[in-house]
């Protein structure tokens, strides 16, 4: 046989897998559409099992980037010794800024500290009775901005190099607030993934037993199929393809629900964080998010049909023999 | 064509389907297969079918031994044979021309070919006004025309038939057993299990006799019996 008949063959045989298998993308479409009310009903069940981890995962993206007063909890403030120059307190500024690139740094010279002193605090004449201006230089350090466990690695590291300079006297920060949300959101995204594993198996519990049901009412058809020469791969591939519509189908109903819960919940919870002073705009899945939550819902329905079909055929022996 | 050498199938609990049986169907030819019921005629049929596999001996079809074939190969097995059966057997919610098409669907085939193929055997029936119709509005007769136009669709190599005369009057019997000597007369092998001894006699093809599991005659191909 020469080459080319060869790769001529394998085209065809290709070419007779593509076909089999756009038969079985139809006529397992035609099926779910013939029974619209069971398939909406499971889709309904994997759509509500898919949104509950979905749901937790986007509440914690949300607040994780809400940025909630992160600012303040994150900023640092740093006090310079007395007598430290402007010349030190610059250069301080300028390598902060070059190996850290913080979101801000601000430096109070004494002069302008003393003058929001005077403005603040209401003691203006009394303070003009100073000899000399007691405060010190201070610079304020906002780190850059991001999900809370990278702001507080870019903390830690900011006050190591605070500390190992002299002209320094002390630094202050909340440290204490920004670890424990950064706990919190730990315990979250722990949350998320148990629940999106429990919520993950009962996807793939849900499909597998509609499709025992769908395969047990077709058994006299796979039947008549093997008598024919179907393999076991033929038989397989609708009840596989309905499985991936059923999952698809539920990953875009979770999809929805999220959506419409945060228009529900956006206007809200804006009003209500408004009064915290937060301005805010809630993050929506995005894209990437979305193909994914649908890829995984598709793999996961294949996944259930591909156990409950495979122990069927694998008991009558259709690819084999079908002698009882 | 069809080879079997010493051929026992067991079932098991220890009845004796087939004991011993071997003869050999030549390419090309008609043969009928006959006995009581019971006789195991329909396990002969399983057997070259590979539906079942034999506790003793050799079963070689189409130069396949299908004693040492293994299990995943049946299907393609299955492919290159056409198989008729006494119930029919078709796909109640899927039109004539549907259920015809589906040897050449696991094929694969393309579907301007299948539709073309699938008119062709419908019209070698005389089914092909029926081509959109469901099998259950069609008459008994009819129903097994399609199951026919199925097994030959693919023209496979060989056509085993299962009682395919069991529920028709003598007219529709005689009509369908022309049928498969049009068919026989194309190059296909042809093996067909049936009781009806007196159009067994008048087709004048070779007969193999089955009688409790032992071929008990085989009578040649004549021109007056």
């Amino acid at each position: 046989m020469s080459s080319d008949t060869w790769v001529r063959q394998i085209r065809r045989k290709n070419r007779a897998w593509l076909r089999r298998h756009s038969y079985s993308f139809f006529s397992s479409l035609g099926v779910l559409v013939k029974h619209k009310v069971g398939t909406m009903m499971t889709v309904l069940v994997l759509g509500i099992a898919m949104f509950l981890p979905l749901g937790l995962y986007m509440t914690l993206a949300n607040l994780d980037g809400m940025n909630l007063r992160q600012d303040e909890w994150s900023a640092i403030t740093v006090f310079f010794k007395s007598g430290t120059t402007e010349k030190e307190v610059n250069r301080v500024a300028a390598e902060l800024a070059q190996r850290f690139e913080p979101e801000a740094v601000a430096i109070i010279s004494p002069a302008d500290g003393m003058a929001d002193f005077r403005d603040a605090s209401g003691f203006g004449e009394s303070l003009d009775m100073l000899e000399e201006n007691p405060l010190p230089w201070v610079m304020q350090v906002s780190p850059q901005r991001g999900p809370t466990r990278m702001v507080e690695a870019m903390v830690g590291e900011l006050t190591g190099f605070l500390q190992s300079i002299d002209s320094i006297e002390v630094s202050q920060f909340d440290y204490k607030w920004l670890q424990r949300l950064g706990r919190m959101m730990e315990l979250g995204q722990a949350a998320v993934t148990v629940l999106t594993l429990l919520f993950g198996l009962a996807v793939v519990v849900v499909v597998a037993n509609t499709i025992r049901l769908d395969v047990a009412s077709h058994a006299e058809e796979i039947e008549i199929l093997a008598l024919v020469g179907a393999g076991n791969a033929f038989v397989r591939q609708p009840f596989l393809y309905t499985g991936l519509w059923y999952g698809l189908m539920g990953g875009l109903l979770a999809v929805l629900l999220l959506v419409f819960t945060m228009l529900y919940l956006g206007r809200p919870l804006g009003l209500l964080l408004e009064t915290y002073g937060t301005v805010f705009s809630l993050r929506g899945l995005g894209l990437n998010n979305t193909l994914w939550v649908l890829a995984g819902g598709s793999s996961l329905g294949w996944l259930g049909a591909w156990i409950s079909v495979q122990r069927y055929l694998r008991r009558l022996k259709v690819g084999g023999r079908l002698g009882r | 064509m069809i080879k079997f050498e010493r051929v026992s199938k067991l079932y098991p609990g220890g009845s004796r389907a087939l004991a011993d049986v071997s003869f050999h169907i030549e390419p090309g030819s008609m043969v009928f297969l006959t006995g009581h019921s019971g006789a195991g005629k329909s396990t002969l049929l399983r057997l070259v079918m590979m539906l079942e596999r034999a506790s003793r001996g050799q079963v070689i079809v189409n130069g396949r031994n299908l004693s040492i074939c293994p299990d995943r190969l049946a299907p393609s097995v299955r492919r290159s044979t056409g198989m008729i059966f006494q119930d029919h057997k078709l796909l109640k919610d899927k039109t004539v021309a549907d259920n015809v098409a589906l040897p050449l669907m696991i094929a694969g085939l393309k579907y301007s070919d299948i539709r073309k193929r699938v008119r062709a055997a419908l019209d070698k029936v005389g089914l092909l006004d029926k081509e959109n119709a469901w099998p259950l509005t069609l008459s008994g007769g009819e129903q097994q025309r399609v199951g026919i136009a199925r097994a030959i669709v693919s023209m496979p190599p060989l056509l085993l038939a299962d009682e395919p005369t069991g529920n028709l009057d003598p007219n529709l019997s005689r009509e369908l057993f022309s049928l498969f000597e049009e068919i026989s007369e194309q190059g296909a092998t042809v093996l067909i299990a049936s009781h009806d001894l007196e159009l067994i006699r008048q087709t004048r093809k070779r007969v193999l006799v089955l009688s409790n599991g032992r071929l008990a005659d085989d009578i040649p191909a004549s021109d007056g019996l």
